[in-house]
């Protein structure tokens, strides 16, 4: 369903996002890791659109069923966005119109893609608000993202994501700056939707744990008892592909990409790695969390050869002199599988 | 001089309420921000504060750094009652309190060197020359990870980990006995989070200093923590030794937390219980437990009396049907 080839994105003369390539079919589930500079946000902007100058988009290949996305035209793009791709943002009280109603917003993407008018909105409208477990919908229908609490935004901001029933919906980090037992209750909404409209989700997150819980609450692939619908939804339009993966990006670069939860089991790629020993989980009961030394590189100090080389604890000297390319997974020469 | 058993800090029902307007001609509302916590400290300890935004976590912060008097009960820093002291020990007693805040971009002067924001503490509290003052800073700088060339630098040169080693050098400077961190690591990507927090055990380790370690994050708070305070809605729900709650946390908000915290390991992943609805307005709060609307296990006494903490298996928890 998508299908990406050497994405890049400069800014000025710096790579945010340096030759990506992901593949997502119907249905799946992708997460996106990395921590911040690392592209993952501007690599999703992107295949929205939504680079402005002076960010440059260019890709050998960009294409969203089977139609290139760097050659649509802005009408094109617009019936194309929020209809079948559609978007989920970290902080939706910034990302909310505060002069409109949540309903009048959710109700927008309905009135331009799908023709809706009158009471067939409304109840379309109460319906999704139903659909995101917002309690009491009618009353906030007219209420203001002022007046509903950060949870409560980020659920308006799915039904408004959902409302035209996209087949990829993009979270970037839905749930960061939501409180732990309110992120639980996002990330199975989230998940509930996915399984129940048989939609592409592609999560991005700097947390690895969100990802591991993600694909644990996918049935595995080809085994039946996935949870049944609710009665009187609508059926899955087709099964989903099932099981969930992850790529890993560092400074613009995938570094290592597979299914969850093998990767995290046995990572490859030593940026991964030292990502999962520097969670505290990983450390029980040690005095020190294993740490990676300084920082993601910045415009001025990106090293001519692997990107991770001035950091990695397994340095060559093959490492400082060229780049490694993404081959079976993993962006790395000497690809191993240290014990973490 | 000091022994390890000594408390550094003792806080006995320590609240604060603040009035709140709610219109032009309407009575001011109270917020009971903070209703009442109670627990001491001792030296080379730290003690991590738990719950989610709006539970008090930071008030609290607020009340330990002398930073607001509280409106209720007592705090005792290093055996001196903060309220009852006089003004000029109170300057000594804030010298023992030191803070680092969340978000090391908005904490830092960005018109000052970091030579010049390390020197300022110096300045005010000691008396020490100038040649001295360099030394000790330098030394501290060392000590967090900063080069003696960084001292010249402003700010806005440094990463979000490295200003956040800075304000650490800050709170350090003094050789505080307690410095109270709020969120000190969230705001910082996960193999820079690491570094931190290596760094403040290191630091505690040569120290001995108390930490108050305010986090929501449960798995940092797993690694850094000596005890454990679970807050909500400006009250304790739960208190005690962090191995102990962590291998079987008893209230059913800790055992929510923990249970909606994701873990990398499908063998630590608790029980997944999640539970519904937000957290109430601290203007109108629930009758009885306040976590009564929320709790899978309320029963009719939840909504009429408030829990009190008692202790069950060797730590206090405050909820009527465990």
């Amino acid at each position: 369903m998508l299908s990406i080839r050497n994405l890049r994105v400069q800014f000025g003369r710096f790579p945010a996002v340096d030759g990506v390539d992901l593949d997502l079919a119907a249905g799946e589930l992708l997460g996106i890791v990395g921590e911040s500079g690392s592209g993952k946000s501007v690599t999703m902007l992107a295949l929205m659109g939504l680079i402005d100058a002076p960010g440059v988009v260019s890709a050998d290949k960009l294409e969203f069923q089977g139609r290139d996305l760097l050659k649509l035209s802005p009408r094109e793009r617009r019936a194309l966005i929020g209809a079948d791709l559609a978007m989920v943002f970290q902080d939706a009280l910034t990302s909310l119109n505060p002069s409109y109603t949540v309903g009048f917003q959710i109700a927008e993407s309905l009135k331009a893609h799908r023709g809706l008018r009158g009471a067939a909105l409304e109840a379309r409208v109460l319906e999704l608000l139903e659909l995101v477990e917002i309690p009491d919908p009618r009353r906030r229908f007219k209420a203001y993202p002022h007046e509903l609490s950060g949870g409560m935004n980020q659920r308006v901001m799915i039904a408004m994501a959902i409302a035209c029933e996209p087949r990829l919906l993009i979270a970037d980090e839905p749930t960061t700056a939501l409180d732990v037992t309110i992120q639980a209750q996002i990330m199975d909404l989230l998940l509930r939707l996915q399984r129940e409209q048989g939609m592409g989700l592609i999560m991005i997150t700097h947390d690895l744990a969100v990802v591991a819980e993600m694909a644990r609450s996918e049935p595995p692939r080809g085994t039946p008892g996935a949870p049944l619908p609710p009665e009187g939804a609508a059926p899955p339009r087709e099964r989903p592909v099932g099981g969930a993966r992850v790529a890993v990006m560092y400074a613009g670069q995938v570094v290592e990409t597979g299914p969850v939860p093998d990767l995290f089991e046995l990572p490859r790629h030593p940026y991964t790695q030292a990502l999962l020993a520097a969670i505290p989980e990983h450390s029980r009961g040690a005095a020190r969390l294993a740490a990676l030394p300084g920082i993601v590189p910045g415009a001025q100090d990106r090293p001519a050869g692997c990107l991770l080389s001035p950091r990695c604890p397994r340095v060559q000297p093959r490492c400082v002199a060229g780049r490694p390319l993404l081959e079976q997974g993993v962006r790395c020469f000497f690809p191993g599988s240290a014990h973490v | 001089m000091f022994d390890d058993e000594q408390v550094l800090l003792r806080a006995q029902d320590l609240a604060r309420h603040y009035k709140v307007s709610q219109g032009l001609f309407k009575p001011k509302a109270t917020v009971k921000a903070l209703d009442g916590v109670s627990f001491s400290l001792k030296r080379g300890r730290t003690l991590a504060v738990v719950g989610e935004s709006g539970c008090g976590k930071s008030t609290l912060a607020r009340q330990l750094t002398l930073i607001e008097p509280p409106s209720a009960g007592s705090l005792e820093i290093a055996g001196v009652d903060a309220a009852s002291a006089p003004k000029d020990m109170l300057k000594g007693l804030r010298r023992q309190v030191q803070m680092v805040f969340q978000n090391p971009f908005a904490s830092l002067n960005p018109r000052r060197s970091i030579a010049a924001t390390l020197d300022e503490p110096l300045l005010i509290n000691t008396s020490l020359g100038k040649a001295e003052r360099r030394e000790r800073i330098e030394a501290l700088a060392a000590k967090v990870g900063l080069r003696s060339e960084h001292l010249r630098r402003y700010p806005h040169m440094f990463s979000g980990g490295q200003r956040q080693r800075i304000a650490i050098a800050r709170a350090m400077i003094l050789n505080p006995g307690i410095v109270v961190a709020d969120e000190p690591v969230s705001a910082l990507d996960l193999s820079i989070q690491a570094q931190i927090l290596n760094l403040f055990m290191d630091l505690q380790a040569e120290y001995r200093t108390a930490y108050v370690f305010i986090s929501h994050n449960l798995s940092v708070v797993e690694h850094v923590a000596d005890e454990l305070m679970v807050m909500y809605l400006g009250r304790a729900v739960e208190v005690g030794d962090k191995t102990t709650i962590y291998a079987r946390p008893l209230h059913p908000y800790t055992q929510a937390l923990m249970s909606a915290t994701p873990a990398l390991r499908a063998a630590d992943r608790r029980q997944r219980i999640v539970i519904k609805g937000e957290l109430p307005s601290p203007l109108n709060p629930p009758s009885g437990c306040a976590f009564h609307k929320r709790c899978p296990l309320a029963e009719a006494r939840c909504s009429a009396e408030p829990p009190l903490l008692r202790t069950v298996d060797e730590r206090q928890v405050a909820c009527h049907v465990i």
